[in-house]
């Protein structure tokens, strides 16, 4: 939890005020949307067509700042020979994110790492300087959520610009970041706090086992017959790292016909067998057992040796969409059950 | 951690010309290149051992190590083994015609710290494309450097790069050279050995003092070789030094694929002593 710039209270209606008020400025915003029963952020004209209740949406919110696929540069072949080619500039309209949750905002740290730990990606970087996160509180969770046992949980507010926790005759905004305050000078009706509100309680979200004893494990289990069990339960199929917040790999691939094309950003999926292929056949990740264990080292070991932080927020999207049934998190409390029998301290 | 850049990455790569393409073996091409433009030719550098990604438009990207040295200005060379579409693609290329480079990527070898020292250079088939770097990069500094030997071997005759390199490196009174081929990889008029690389590595009287080996090839000469080097001639882990070679998509620490572990080789390698990759997970 970080202590916010600037707390402000604001009556009902001040989201329709607000998203009218942008709307007629001409700025873009995405918010949850119901659509054909499943709920992502689309772009909205006005707060009615916002989804009433919502856990979480399907897509998490990397895709408003990393498209699942980009062109990132053009060429063309006019002659025998020769090719022109040129950049192409990100699609980065102002945009007002509304309706985040925390899970996906924590995630968005995670993002930030990668596009910017060494060289700044410029595609990320645009878009991200473009656009303005207002999370929300969660008042409900469902049985997937494990937001508790490695983030901040419900109520987190780091990460966005505003956060809402909603109150019983308004909500209560916590003004973040400086974007945050630009956004807070077009909402109406917004007085100081007094520091009397009282939010509607969050969805409670249970410490389900204890990450921290989690690394210790892996640190000690590359070889083990454990990834052969989890690997039975996969199928490569990739879905949970396309909904996966904090997953960012990516291939790059020419697409053209005969006289230009365009180079694209796709996401790309370390489950898939072809990911690590090599042109000579060799493949550093042979089989599925490899594989699946690479994705959870990633996110518990090796994102945390380098960059001091886990890359995994708790969604549960992972869970929800696995047509197998895999579910990491019993994956991660067998793992907190195994170190507990190895250090003997159950 | 590496230190990192502050560079921005648009994936834009620089548009080369290809000057020339040098049929190294059956399977294996190697294409100078030149800067398009001037201005970017003056301003490229790079070091002996790094990387980037040549692509043929409309076919894609492919990572490669720049097999010219670094003393060798205005123009890089690449050396490719036909094997994939992007491979495919380069070597129908013709002189004159267009493909883009962006790089030059990840760490380098050594080679300032190997001033002074004795080197000892082992490659096995195309792997001598990023050994062929450091090499002409010493050579052209030969005085700060002190002895200088060179194993390269390769399935077949037909198979040996840099044909007349290896000609003027062997006729050079300032290099011990030992090339072999293959058990049965030999011709009437081959006149170097006959044997695999870590076979006649073994037999070789080398000395490990003061000594640094380059060591580049295929997995399984790097296998077989480096109890040669270590434990016949004496090499601590620390002094032999290669490259790994995961696939890349991104060349930059950020498409997730060429990770060893918490190392990404586009970022902490491709160079890595012996030592360091004896500390990581299998995953190369």
């Amino acid at each position: 939890m970080k202590e916010p710039e600037q707390k402000l209270v604001v009556p009902n209606g001040w989201l329709e005020a607000l998203v009218r008020k942008l709307r007629v400025q001409g700025t873009r915003v995405l918010a949850p949307v119901e659509r054909d029963g499943a709920v992502d952020f689309r772009e909205i004209n006005s707060a009615d067509e916002m989804a009433a209740n919502y856990v979480n949406t399907r897509v998490p919110l990397k895709e408003i700042l990393f498209p699942r696929t980009e062109t990132i540069l053009e060429f063309d072949q006019p002659s025998g020979g020769d090719v022109v080619f040129s950049g192409v500039e990100a699609n980065a309209a102002p945009t007002i994110v509304i309706g985040a949750r925390p899970c996906d905002l924590s995630a968005i740290g995670v993002l930030d790492t990668v596009f910017n730990w060494d060289y700044h990606d410029t595609f990320y970087g645009q878009r991200r300087a473009n656009t303005t996160f207002v999370g929300v509180a969660c008042r409900e969770a469902d049985g997937n959520c494990f937001c508790g046992s490695v983030a901040g949980g419900a109520g987190e507010n780091e990460g966005s610009d505003v956060f809402v926790r909603p109150t019983a005759d308004g909500a209560l905004l916590e003004i973040m970041t400086e974007r945050g305050k630009k956004l807070a000078q077009s909402i109406d009706d917004a007085a100081p706090a007094a520091g009397k509100e009282e939010p509607l309680p969050v969805a409670a979200t249970e410490e389900r086992f204890d990450v921290e004893k989690i690394k210790g494990w892996l640190d000690d289990h590359f070889d083990d017959d454990f990834w052969l069990d989890v690997s039975l339960k996969c199928l490569g199929c990739g879905a949970c790292s396309y909904l996966c917040p904090t997953c960012h790999c990516f291939d790059i691939v020419d697409e053209s016909d005969w006289r230009g094309g365009e180079r694209r950003r796709n996401w790309d999926c370390c489950s898939f067998a072809l990911f690590t292929l090599h042109t000579s056949g060799h493949n550093p990740r042979p089989d599925q057992q490899s594989r699946c264990r690479n994705r959870l080292m990633h996110k518990f070991k090796y994102f945390v040796e380098r960059f001091g932080r886990r890359a995994c927020v708790g969604c549960g999207r992972c869970i929800r969409v696995c047509g197998a049934g895999q579910n990491i998190v019993n994956v991660l409390i067998d793992i907190t059950r195994a170190e507990a029998a190895t250090s003997g301290s159950a | 951690m590496p230190a990192s850049t502050d560079q921005a990455i648009d994936y834009l790569p620089y548009k080369m010309r290809v000057e020339k393409i040098t049929e190294e073996t059956p399977d294996v091409t190697t294409l100078k290149l030149l800067f398009d433009d001037h201005q970017q030719a003056e301003k490229f550098t790079f070091k002996a051992g790094q990387f980037g990604l040549y692509s043929v438009f409309g076919y894609g990207e492919a990572t490669f190590c720049i097999a010219s040295s670094p003393t060798r200005k205005g123009y890089i060379e690449c050396s490719v083994k036909r094997a994939g579409r992007v491979t495919q693609a380069l070597h129908s290329l013709l002189e004159g015609d267009t493909i883009g480079f962006r790089g030059p990527y990840g760490n380098c070898f050594p080679v300032d710290e190997m001033k002074g020292r004795n080197i000892l250079f082992v490659g096995g088939g195309i792997g001598l494309a990023p050994v062929r770097s450091v090499i002409w990069n010493c050579l052209d500094r030969r005085d700060e450097f002190g002895d200088i030997t060179i194993c390269y071997g390769a399935r077949t005759v037909d198979d040996l790069v840099y044909k007349e390199e290896l000609k003027e490196w062997e006729g050079r009174d300032d290099i011990n050279t030992i090339f072999t081929v293959d058990p049965g990889g030999e011709t009437p008029d081959w006149s170097g050995k006959v044997g695999f690389v870590p076979t006649v590595l073994g037999e070789a009287k080398i000395s490990s003092d003061n000594a640094v080996c380059i060591l580049c090839g295929p997995p399984i000469m790097i296998k077989f070789t480096l109890p040669v080097l270590v434990d016949t001639h004496g090499f601590a882990k620390e002094n032999v030094i290669t490259t790994l070679e995961n696939r890349m998509k991104c060349g930059v620490g950020k498409c997730g694929r060429c990770n060893v572990g918490n190392k990404y080789v586009c970022k902490d390698g491709p160079v890595f002593t012996c030592a360091e990759i004896e500390e990581m997970p299998p995953e190369y």
